[in-house]
């Protein structure tokens, strides 16, 4: 009795190496991204080099912005929503300039445990992976909520922000629901027929965008091809828009006024369009529509803002700043966020007729 | 129509052109001789204009040349360069109806008068009947014969041309210098032709004009000017002249 | 014989741009059959004449297609005759319509009010601007030199070069979102044409090939050495000036709104030599028709080959380059 149990005390102390190795988990996690590689990196990361601002966002909403070591061009340079939601971020350093070129020796000094990057710029990844020797993973949410709601979940494993992402995605899926449900009334039939011009151009629409589908409306250019591999985006041409008859017009709002190069006013004054319900009606809005893939706190107002737009009737009571302000409070742990975005992207006077 | 020059200067590099005084009289055929490099072709395109002179020095019957416009001018002497750029491949009519430029605004097209002009310079060289022919497929002979036809239907009083038989084999040198005469002697024209040939120059020249390193050694008729010490003077190696069967050899 | 044969051939080519606008307003991805084409233009003269026309349909045809077919038959005539008379005057047959710099002088332009300027200053303004700019920087340049035409290209080819340099920089600073308007730019596109658009450019066009038709057989004379032309009566200098400013005038309009469209300019004229031979009383109003129907046939494909745009600039080089060497083939000569 006393040798067994000597035995098994043996082997309880002797082998504290397998129960590490499992408790730590598995040391390293994999993952296929959005490019379908597939991926190994460390299930704890503490360093991490973000060049896709989809993921930064969502770090900094993950309360892990502090562990940023760097970020790419246009978060510091051409995005407007970058300070309002993280004001210490300018001081990050920018490993690229432009698409196509990095900063390998910066990547190298900055020493990250993984680097994110946008599946788009393709040349990036390989050359970068087999340059750096460290996990690099392409990942954007393409449009999709679930892909969104996926890399909160992934990003809050790698950060040891579990709980913290749970949370989100729960506020996130309810407040969805929440839509869903106060536009399923709405028959079929008067689902309005809606077209973005994003991307700054009125022929440049994307074949799919979720908070337009999930705020009752129908997209005119779903299911065409993609123009380019591997984005959402499509180039159609004047006349289709024409033939589509949308009934509401959507223009990309997340320029700053002054570079807006298609406007509300332009497309209501613009003769070609003359025949369409959605400028007969003055049903031409702007809307936030991607800014280098989506901010979560942004695309959850703006499916709200479109819920609001395509069936007025199914509004809440509280108005859309004290809600949205409510929604960046809860993501990023500011007041008064979407006033301070409304400032800059005139937001407030969207809805305006 | 006779030029006269008159203290013509001319330099570029280490290369000078002078010529103080001479005289190309009308209705005749004057060539001009000397060594390569002597400044014959160099003084043709003074003459021509396609040269920029420093002062005023040529005289058409009294007048100043330099005081005409470009179009004025053309339409008193021509100038046939001694190399052809040749970049598109033009009817031998259409090569002809150029001639016609000087009479024309830049924006109209040749009138039927034109293309009769141009028609009847084919047929004085003797080359009627060509109109339609691709020019670029012309033998060296030929080609210059047009290029004269070209000269002709530009109407002007003095024709220059520069080494107009060179390349050519006897039969053609001997026609086109034929056709000197015949424009002089018909025409009325003043030719006034560079010349490499010699023989050819001493048969079928009114005067002639001896340039060396520049300058006007000798000029006048052939018959009063030509001898042995100015030959070797202009040439650098001693000649001889010969008489055979009436016509003038030269041997070296 | 072979005159007649020629004289057909030239009223053919005359009448097919007519003929295919007209057929080209009923082609599209939204198939107007000629019985409603006609109704709407009926309509559009007495309203009051037979059923209504659907709106759209009337939008479509009057502002979206005939717009657009109007500046390909305008710009394709204006790239030829432009392509044309640069060759006869540079007196070689490679040399196109954007030698001096009148692309990537309208592509910074462009890059410059797209990415910096905004809506202040429209890009086909700027395009037009540095597109002339270009071409005046070459002249000054190379006219220090004596106006030989070697210099003007060699000239050409730098300042081309410069504001490639220009353009790589502008490019460097924008976000991506500018670059991609620009992009779209920079290959061709017919598609955003206005009437507005339209109003400028289309008259500076046709006066511009007006006047390159009427000095059509001048370029004969400037096809020449500049001693022959100068020899000949022609102020060479002034008119060369004058016809280098009349097609950067035209290739600078029809740049500034549709783009950078290669390949029209050096090879309809091409194609018009094969076929009439090198007088250019006849190669350049007939490349001046060719070219409006090339590119009218360009755009019907662009238009109706898929659901998105393809840039008229790829199909032109795609379709026009191997058309070429079929042709040159064929045909056993080369242009002289």
């Amino acid at each position: 009795m006393i040798r067994a149990f000597l035995i098994l005390l043996f082997l309880a102390l002797g082998s504290p190496p397998l129960f590490c190795l499992q408790s730590s988990g598995s040391a390293s996690q994999r993952v296929t991204d959005s490019l379908g590689r597939r991926v190994v990196f460390p299930s704890r990361a503490d360093k991490i080099l973000s060049l896709q601002p989809e993921i930064t966002r969502i770090v900094i909403a993950l309360g892990a912005g502090e562990r940023l070591v760097g970020v790419d061009y246009f978060i510091i340079k051409h995005d407007h929503l970058f300070p309002i939601i993280f004001p210490g971020g300018r001081k990050l350093p920018a490993v690229s300039n432009t698409p196509e070129d990095m900063n390998f020796e910066m990547v190298m000094k900055l020493d990250p445990d993984i680097i994110f990057v946008s599946p788009t710029e393709l040349q990036m990844v390989d050359s970068l992976q087999s340059k750096v020797r460290r996990p690099v993973v392409a990942l954007a949410s393409m449009g999709s909520f679930s892909r969104l709601l996926d890399e909160i979940k992934l990003l809050g494993r790698v950060l040891g922000r579990e709980e913290r992402a749970a949370e989100l995605v729960g506020d996130f899926l309810s407040r969805v629901e929440a839509v869903r449900k106060s536009v399923s009334s709405v028959l079929p039939g008067k689902k309005p027929r809606v077209y973005m011009s994003f991307w700054g151009s009125l022929t440049r629409t994307p074949v799919t965008y979720e908070p337009v589908d999930i705020a009752g409306g129908i997209n005119c250019a779903a299911g065409i091809l993609p123009a380019y591999l591997g984005t959402i985006a499509t180039v159609v041409q004047l006349e289709q828009i024409v033939i589509w008859q949308p009934d509401v017009f959507l223009v990309q709002g997340n320029y700053p006024p002054r570079e807006r190069p298609v406007t509300v006013e332009g497309v209501l004054l613009d003769k070609r369009f003359g025949s369409l319900p959605a400028v007969r009606n003055r049903k031409v809005f702007y809307t936030f529509g991607y800014w280098y893939w989506w901010d979560p706190a942004e695309v959850l107002i703006e499916t709200l803002y479109l819920a609001r737009l395509f069936h007025p009737e199914a509004a809440g009571p509280v108005s859309l700043e004290t809600e949205g302000n409510e929604i960046f409070k809860k993501y990023y742990g500011i007041e008064g966020g979407f006033s301070s975005l409304c400032r800059v992207l005139e937001c407030g006077r969207w809805d305006e007729k | 129509m006779s030029i006269e020059v008159r203290g013509l200067f001319f330099g570029y590099e280490d290369f000078r052109l002078s010529v103080e005084d001479l005289c190309f009289e009308g209705r005749k055929v004057t060539s001009i001789v000397g060594r390569n490099g002597a400044g014959k072709s160099t003084f043709l395109k003074c003459l021509a204009g396609v040269l920029p002179v420093p002062k005023p020095s040529l005289f058409l019957d009294g007048r100043n040349l330099a005081s005409l416009r470009v179009r004025e001018r053309a339409k008193l002497i021509s100038y046939v360069p001694q190399e052809l750029v040749l970049a598109f491949n033009y009817s031998v009519l259409d090569f002809v109806l150029m001639g016609r430029a000087a009479f024309l605004s830049p924006f109209s097209v040749p009138s039927r008068e034109d293309l009769g002009t141009a028609a009847e310079a084919l047929h004085f060289v003797g080359l009627e009947g060509f109109e339609k022919r691709d020019f670029s497929r012309l033998s060296s002979g030929e080609r210059r014969l047009v290029l004269i036809a070209r000269t002709l239907a530009q109407s002007a009083e003095i024709l220059l041309l520069d080494e107009p038989t060179t390349f050519l084999d006897p039969k053609h040198e001997v026609e086109v210098m034929n056709l000197c005469r015949k424009l002089a002697l018909d025409k009325g024209k003043t030719v006034i032709v560079t010349l490499h040939n010699l023989e050819m120059a001493i048969k079928y020249s009114d005067a002639m004009v001896f340039m060396k390193e520049g300058r006007v050694v000798a000029s006048g008729r052939p018959d009063e000017v030509l001898n042995t010490d100015l030959l070797e003077q202009v040439y650098d190696i001693p000649m001889s002249i010969v008489t055979y069967d009436g016509k003038k050899i030269i041997l070296t | 014989m072979k005159n007649k044969k020629a004289k057909v051939l030239a009223v053919v080519l005359f009448l097919l741009p007519f003929i295919l606008t007209l057929a080209s307003l009923s082609i599209g991805r939204f198939h107007i059959p000629p019985k409603d084409l006609g109704r709407t233009i009926i309509q559009a003269i007495s309203p009051s004449a037979g059923p209504e026309v659907s709106a759209a349909t009337r939008d479509i045809l009057f502002r979206i297609r005939l717009p657009r077919l109007l500046l390909a038959l305008m710009a394709g005539a204006a790239l030829s005759v432009s392509g044309a008379s640069l060759q006869a005057l540079f007196k070689n047959p490679l040399v196109n319509e954007y030698i001096l710099g009148i692309s990537f002088g309208a592509a910074f332009g462009a890059a410059l009010s797209l990415v910096f300027l905004g809506k202040n200053f429209p890009a086909q303004a700027a395009a037009f601007i540095f597109a002339l700019g270009a071409v005046l920087a070459v002249l000054l340049i190379s006219g220090r030199f004596e106006s030989h035409t070697v210099s003007l290209l060699l000239t050409g080819v730098i300042v081309s070069a410069f504001f490639q340099a220009l353009l790589s920089l502008v490019e460097f600073f924008a976000s991506p979102y500018a670059l991609q308007s620009l992009f779209f730019w920079l290959m061709g596109s017919l598609s955003l044409a206005t009437w507005k658009d339209l109003s400028i450019s289309l008259p500076v066009m046709a006066v511009g090939v007006a006047a390159l038709i009427l000095m059509r057989w001048r370029l004969n004379v400037l096809s020449l050495s500049e001693e022959e032309a100068k020899s000949m009566g022609v102020n060479v200098r002034r008119e060369k000036l004058l016809v280098i400013l009349l097609t950067s005038m035209i290739t600078a309009a029809a740049t500034a709104v549709a783009g950078v469209i290669g390949w029209i300019g050096l090879i309809v004229p091409h194609l018009v030599r094969m076929m009439v031979g090198a007088d250019n009383r006849k190669v350049v109003p007939l490349s001046a028709a060719l070219g409006a129907s090339v590119l009218i046939i360009a755009d019907d494909i662009t238009r109706v080959a898929a659901t998105f745009e393809i840039p008229i600039g790829i199909l032109t080089s795609l379709i026009g380059i191997p058309f070429f060497i079929i042709l040159l083939r064929r045909s056993g000569k080369v242009w002289l």
